[in-house]
């Protein structure tokens, strides 16, 4: 017995139906908390690829574990939902077989800069062309609450209830400082924001870095909600050099809701096509 | 023909060109027809005047095992040749140098640890290689040179062998080489007197027509891997299976594939996955440590049910362990590595030339049953050196074993579909219609998160069904000797097995009721022909590299017989004399 095939799924495959988003989506109703951010971004995401007019058999989609491995789950794409913090190298490893194929990592900020943290530095800079979607709800959701590498100093969590006392990590700064060939920070509650970057995510040559800020309306009631975020969006201004690593830096360091493409290099040859000018 | 059957040492200190002279040394032996058997042993210092040995065994006969005692031993190094001395005959030779650069105090030198009935031919190596190249570094081509002159190898022919070995270096090289090399063997001619009957000469056998590749066990994996169609190499550098990952680099981007040394090895075994997930063939190779690392992503391989080749060249542990020392204790983590009821393929070739035919197999089988298929090879079988018979590369229908579904099946696509031999066929990205999530949690046959109580049962079964089917696709354990009334029966698996098949020979030539069994395919386990073959013998005898008996342990609740067991960790290959002596004692 399927218990999703029920009443709620069919209403809401009707309503997506007509906005004409059905082809990415999966009969998986996700599982999420009403109110996640990551519905938003699935939105986006499934959006995007509708615009790009990607072939649904050429996506592919890897992810780790937490609130955000999931993610698969719902898309109608070729999903592979992995074990923890492992999503880079097995995308990695897919795109270096199958150069046609779209490949997306997903990892929540645990998978990608805790547990995983030790894969962000080599794949990117070995520049291989799949796209990072780093959802970033700076908690461990699927697991209750706990503190991760990006919940805020002093925050209060069920691993810290006198507060967390390691710093958080800054993933954009992080990714440049790797050298990331595309990094980006979008907010999950604008849409048309993630639209656009995705959109040039997607289509960069090498590998691209999305950090997507997101609340977690279950385990965060105070910090990182969407209370206080709505509204301090700061879109990066047009006058930002996207090809100055400085530039990039400086606003990274800026602790604030800035939102758009950092830094971009066009020019840097993706991980195959290194191998196949310098290694055959 | 004579029975030739001749095991030289050249043993040194880190620097004194003890390897490259072992390795010019067999490889000329065996373009001359002779078998080898060869194998290094050296510190896992880089540095530091570490003992180095070159160990060849050099036959007319078929060589099953490396030989325990050694007939000849070269020393370039008093010290560490002292230490050797153990493993020489009783009626063993030594080679040394009569005329050191400094006065050495009797127990300083070899000469002085000479036992009565051993022979000694000293030759004054450094001055010749000063006379012949100016420096002291040609003292091996010397010992080679003396070595040939005394016991009968042409050498002129070998001359020709160490050109070529030296042929892309400058002329200063391969003229220090070679005048070093005849000067030794003039000297050696004119000086020496044979007062032992050791010799190459009288029984040189017929060159074969068969071309011979001198390989070990490494090369065979690697070039097994690139003639299996192998795409994407992912590893991460550790004694002893880093070879692979370098004859790889070398050779697999001219096929347009990819070798990528990842940050550690759970990423190496990840892209492996992702390769395999995206359906290419793909393979890591590590040791120990980073065989620990993988298990996680192994068990992943196994759950999502992604074709994945996994090398775990076997050094001594736990921990750090042994790295450049021989064991076979990883048997239980490649057969019971990781979380949950998880089965794989493990296969454990025993010879150099089961390396290359256990890796091509292991591609098919990995591709054909989409799960991990362990190959368990060992310091020895990595790095010991034989004259095998070229390799045939597998047939194209080997090279794609793939199950795809069919256009009807596409059409309400069961990723995990429960099929009569478990086998569910799979869509590699791109294939329309064939969209599905592969997963690491149980699942339904859509690939669904479930956690019914149906679900997992069904679906355990599934994978522990599905490869059994792999036992009719592996060769049949090996038996040798009688088919019933045995008195003891020898049991053995991976790099033991020769040395076991040697010992069993020789003690049935000695009278003693024994046979011999051995298995590559260690999981799933082919139990009714182990079952068989123990009901036909009184006794078993289990010999292996490590302390509790590992395999002794897998076979145990199979056999109605007890059994016995030879455990040894010196971190030495075991040897057949080792085997023999256990055997005799049984028979007693």
């Amino acid at each position: 017995m399927d218990i999703l095939k029920n009443s709620y799924l069919d209403e809401e495959l009707e309503a997506v139906k007509k906005q004409g988003f059905l082809d990415y989506r999966t009969s998986q109703l996700p599982t999420w908390c009403p109110g996640c951010g990551y519905f938003g971004i699935t939105h986006a995401i499934v959006q995007t690829c509708n615009d790009l007019q990607l072939k649904k058999e050429e996506v592919c989609v890897v992810s780790g574990i937490g609130c955000a491995g999931r993610y698969p789950i719902f898309m109608d794409v070729y999903g592979f939902h992995t074990v923890h913090g492992r999503s880079l190298p097995i995308a990695a490893g897919i795109k270096l077989s199958r150069e046609e194929l779209t490949v997306f990592a997903v990892a929540g900020d645990g998978d990608a800069l805790g547990i995983g943290g030790g894969h962000l530095p080599h794949t990117i800079r070995r520049n291989v062309d799949i796209t990072l979607f780093l959802f970033d709800n700076s908690i461990y959701g699927l697991t209750k609450g706990q503190t991760s590498p990006t919940t805020p100093l002093n925050q209060a969590t069920n691993s810290h209830l006198k507060g967390n006392p390691d710093t958080p990590l800054k993933p954009v700064s992080l990714a440049l400082a790797y050298g990331a060939s595309f990094v980006a920070r979008c907010y999950a509650g604008d849409v048309d924001g993630m639209k656009d970057v995705f959109r040039q995510a997607i289509t960069h040559k090498g590998f691209s870095f999305i950090h997507i800020v997101t609340p977690c309306v279950t385990f965060d009631k105070t910090n990182i909600t969407w209370g206080r975020l709505n509204g301090t969006v700061e879109p990066i201004e047009p006058v930002h050099d996207q090809t100055s690593f400085e530039s990039a830096l400086r606003l990274a360091e800026i602790p604030r809701l800035i939102t758009g493409i950092f830094y971009q290099d066009k020019k840097r040859p993706s991980y195959m096509e290194i191998i196949r000018e310098t290694q055959s | 023909m004579a029975d030739v059957d001749i095991v030289i040492e050249i043993c040194g200190s880190a620097g004194d060109g003890t390897i490259s002279s072992g390795e010019i040394l067999s490889r000329f032996m065996s373009s001359q027809g002779f078998e080898i058997m060869s194998f290094d042993s050296y510190p896992s210092e880089i540095r530091g005047f570490g003992k180095c040995v070159a160990h060849s065994r050099i036959s007319n006969k078929k060589v099953l095992s490396p030989g325990k005692y050694t007939d000849i031993l070269i020393a370039l190094n008093n010290a560490h040749a002292i230490s050797q001395l153990h493993t020489l005959r009783e009626t063993g030779i030594v080679i040394f140098d009569n005329k050191p650069p400094n006065y050495l105090e009797e127990d300083q030198s070899i000469a002085g640890w000479i036992e009565p009935g051993m022979i000694s031919y000293g030759i004054p190596l450094l001055n010749l290689s000063q006379k012949a190249s100016g420096s002291a570094r040609g003292r091996n081509m010397v010992a080679l040179g003396a070595l040939a002159a005394i016991f009968g190898i042409d050498g002129e022919q070998m001359k020709s062998a160490i050109h070529a070995r030296y042929a892309k270096k400058n002329k200063v090289v391969i003229d220090s080489n070679i005048n070093s090399f005849a000067e030794g063997f003039t000297w050696a001619q004119q000086h020496v007197t044979k007062v032992d009957s050791y010799t190459f000469g009288h029984s040189k056998p017929k060159p074969s027509k068969e071309k011979k590749a001198i390989i070990n066990g490494n090369q065979a994996v690697a070039q097994a891997a690139i003639d299996s169609g192998l795409h994407l190499y992912a590893g991460y550098p550790i004694t002893p299976a880093t070879k692979i990952m370098e004859i790889v680099s070398r050779e697999l981007p001219k096929k347009g594939g990819v070798m990528v040394q990842t940050e550690d090895e759970i990423s190496a075994i990840g892209h492996v996955i992702g390769a395999g997930y995206a359906g290419k063939r793909a393979m890591t190779a590590t040791s120990g440590p980073g065989f620990c690392l993988m298990s996680e992503l192994a068990n992943l391989a196994v759950m999502a049910e992604v074709p994945a080749v996994l090398v775990n060249s076997q050094r001594g542990g736990p921990s750090t362990g042994l790295p450049t020392r021989n064991e076979q204790s990883d048997l239980n983590i490649a057969l019971f590595g990781g979380s949950g009821d998880s089965p794989r393929i493990v296969l454990a070739p025993t010879s150099v030339n089961e390396c290359y035919t256990c890796t091509t197999l292991a591609f098919y089988l990995a591709e054909k049953y989409q799960t991990l298929v362990i190959i368990l090879l060992d310091f020895f079988l990595s790095n010991s050196i034989r004259n095998i018979t070229t390799p045939v590369p597998p047939k194209a229908n080997q090279l794609n074993s793939n199950v795809a579904p069919t256009k009807t099946a596409l059409k309400d696509y069961k990723r995990y579909k429960l099929t009569k031999n478990g086998i569910s066929p799979r869509a590699i990205p791109g294939t329309p219609g064939g969209m599905c999530i592969s997963t690491g949690l149980e699942h339904s046959e859509h690939g669904h998160p479930r956690y019914d109580r149906n679900t997992h049962p069904a679906m355990t079964e599934k994978r522990f069904n599905k490869i059994q089917g792999a036992l009719s696709e592996a060769p049949k354990p090996r038996w040798v000797g009688p088919k019933k009334n045995v008195d003891i029966g020898v049991i053995a698996w991976g790099s033991t097995a020769g040395s076991a098949h040697e010992a069993v020979l020789n003690a049935r030539k000695e009278g003693i009721n024994v046979a011999f069994m051995s298995t590559v395919i260690l999981s799933p386990f082919p139990v009714k022909e182990i079952k068989k073959f123990s009901e036909a013998c009184s006794r078993i005898l289990v010999p292996e590299l490590n302390y509790t008996g590992q395999f002794a342990n897998v076979l145990s609740p199979h056999l109605s017989r007890s059994i016995e067991r030879l455990n040894m960790v010196t971190g030495l290959p075991i040897s057949a004399e080792d085997i023999l002596e256990k055997i005799r004692d049984m028979a007693r």
